[in-house]
């Protein structure tokens, strides 16, 4: 009689095997090719002072609504409205600083604008995930629902208040509010100060270049932090991937299912409500085609960054590297002048089916190949 | 003789028009294996989701120590001390077994963070007291066999203050060498001596190998119960397949 339990079946693994079969592996790969093909094609261009600072800046969008369908994702559901959201927020806090608050309130502050605005969309994202759970309908529809109804809103407000769909040459609140600072300013200038301490980031005049990073960078780096936080190290964390990966028996054990899918899209609405104030902010314009097509380039992160189509498994790290990739892709034709813009989404398709397979393989390789 | 730790009297189950129990009684006594036998359609899955607290009886009460209890949720079920481990086990196959031992009552400190070292060592610990001992706590349960999924079930149900252990067919789905692991780890629940188990099976050896007391059931009635000693083997084949003589069932089946 030998003593062998099933415990030893499973082999022992080096720290080498046990890093190449992360599920973020892939993703990781791909984004170095990415940043050396990128440096090779441009002349380092892409990674200048100034190059660094507009890639940071449209990774860091892409990043803060992957974010959030990434987390959806985990927990099973869709959200195809974050686009359309993306929008709707947009012109609610441009038109509130054109036209005044609502209801005759007077004057809106970049804040009570903000605020406003928020409580909007995360009653929108309350109501999206409500329906969801109460009809029991596929979250894919609902949203898609919400994708048309949103923008449709956006485009008529705009028209029936503005009689434009387009709002320009709001003033440049960052320069005087605190809050329009926090989300449309500068961070990090420390970072470019030492460049050019270190003697870089020189303009042609051989003064200081670039002074910061945009301040959606800092938005990033907290609601991806967060989110890595709350997925692996906590109780609500274990709910979200327990809800995504069998609902029936994360409810048996007395997982709140309902009010952890109603959080998310809640969620959701708030990334895309953090990505359009930094846009408005920034730019001190907004326009009722802002955001389109963000829902599927975020599911697309997402998934690059080894999030499951049938939820249950994802991971925050993953969906970064998944961000720094689409994002210096998206960027490359600035750099690259030779290049046509459209091979970016050449490139999306192929990475996001190539992903598709390489994450079915993980998921097969967990549950045992079932 | 102890006191039965959960009594069952005269249960009713009615869906509409239906009798799904007809005043069924059961006695489970804690350190003891209770055998509930029948062909499918006797009653067994309804007379388990009243003692869960899924249904609600129509008449008939359930005694808890003595004490009267109403079910009127599975919360309510739990919170008397009845665990059951359902045939799907309500395990999520992609998440570790310390998320799975854990979900939806996880150990936290401030902000809801888990107290992951802590609860590690709590899921290895109690699977170790019943029979497997897992090394690895954070691997995937997708890896682990039938059996040892079935011990993660069970060890939770205890460690999560289950008195009463339904088993809900916990053999039916495995190979013969995890069937025998599952009765092993049965075993050692009940020389415990403090837990009552309900073991439901289909499998007329598997109950002999373990149980000390059966009761068998038949379109919603007990038809036979009692001690092991006093259910001959003869007696649990006649019972198990609802009462039918074998020998009636031999001449039917040489006239086809």
């Amino acid at each position: 009689m030998n003593e062998r339990s099933e415990a030893d079946r499973m082999v022992q693994e080096t720290w080498f095997q046990r890093t190449i079969r992360r599920p973020e592996i892939g993703a990781f790969v791909v984004m170095v090719f990415i940043i050396l093909a990128l440096a090779i094609a441009s002349d380092g261009r892409a990674f200048n002072a100034l190059g660094v600072k507009n890639n940071v800046a449209i990774i860091a969008q892409f990043g803060i609504i992957a974010t959030g369908a990434a987390m959806l994702m985990i927990a099973g559901e869709f959200d195809l409205s974050i686009g359309s959201m993306i929008g709707f927020a947009g012109m609610s806090m441009a038109m509130m600083l054109k036209w005044g608050l609502p209801f005759g309130l007077g004057e809106a502050t970049p804040f009570m604008a903000f605020l406003l605005t928020l409580a909007m969309t995360l009653s929108l994202g309350w109501l999206i995930g409500t329906i969801v759970v109460r009809s029991g309908l596929s979250s894919f529809i609902v949203t898609l629902g919400f994708l048309f109804f949103l923008r449709g809103t956006t485009e008529v407000s705009f028209r029936l208040i503005n009689q434009s769909t387009q709002i320009s040459g709001l003033p440049d609140y960052k320069e005087t509010n605190w809050f329009a600072d926090l989300m449309g300013g500068e961070v990090f200038g420390w970072f470019y100060d030492l460049w050019f301490m270190l003697g870089g980031n020189l303009n042609r005049k051989g003064e200081q270049w670039v002074t910061g990073f945009d301040a959606r960078f800092l938005w990033w780096i907290i609601i991806a932090g967060a989110a890595y936080f709350v997925l692996s190290r906590t109780q609500l964390g274990n709910w979200i991937y327990a809800t995504g990966d069998n609902k029936d028996s994360a409810r048996a054990n007395g997982v709140p299912v309902n009010r952890v899918k109603i959080g998310l899209f809640m969620f959701t609405a708030f990334c895309a409500t953090i990505f359009a104030a930094c846009q408005v902010f920034d730019t001190n314009t907004s326009d009722a085609a802002k955001g389109n097509l963000k829902e599927l380039e975020a599911i697309a992160i997402a998934v690059v960054g080894g999030t499951l189509m049938t939820g249950g498994f994802g991971s925050i790290i993953g969906v970064v590297f998944g961000a720094v990739t689409v994002g210096l892709v998206a960027n490359a034709v600035f750099f690259i002048p030779w290049i046509d813009g459209s091979w970016f989404r050449v490139f999306v398709g192929t990475v996001l089916l190539a992903a598709v397979f390489a994450n079915e393989r993980i998921r097969k390789r967990i549950t045992g190949g079932i | 003789m102890t006191e039965p730790y959960m009594r069952v009297e005269k249960l009713v189950k009615k869906f509409g028009p239906f009798m799904a129990l007809n005043g069924v009684d059961l006695e489970v006594y804690p350190g003891e294996v209770h055998a509930l036998l029948g062909d499918n359609g006797a009653g067994k899955s309804t007379l388990i989701k009243i003692l869960s607290g899924v249904h609600e009886p129509t008449s008939g009460s359930i005694y808890i120590e003595g004490r009267a209890k109403k079910f009127r949720s599975p919360r309510d079920a739990t919170a008397a001390g009845i665990g059951t481990v359902y045939q799907d086990l309500a395990i999520n196959q992609l998440m570790s077994v310390t998320r799975n031992f854990f979900m939806g009552r996880e150990l936290t400190s401030a902000f809801g963070k888990l107290r992951m070292d802590e609860m590690n060592q709590i899921a290895h610990d109690e699977m170790l007291k019943i029979g497997i001992d897992f090394s690895d706590p954070t691997q995937a349960v997708g890896t682990m066999s039938g059996g040892q999924r079935q011990t993660l079930a069970i060890a939770r149900a205890i460690y999560f203050g289950a008195k009463v252990l339904i088993l809900d067919e916990p053999t039916s789905a495995l190979g013969q060498k995890q069937q025998m692991e599952v009765l092993k780890t049965i075993k050692r629940v009940r020389a415990r001596g403090d837990i009552a188990i309900i073991f439901i099976t289909h499998n007329e050896i598997h109950s002999k190998l373990v149980a000390d007391r059966y009761t068998f059931l038949a379109l919603g009635q007990v038809i036979g119960s009692g001690p092991k000693a006093e259910i001959e083997a003869q007696d649990i084949r006649r019972l198990m397949a609802g009462g039918a003589e074998m020998k009636d069932l031999e001449h039917e089946l040489s006239q086809i």
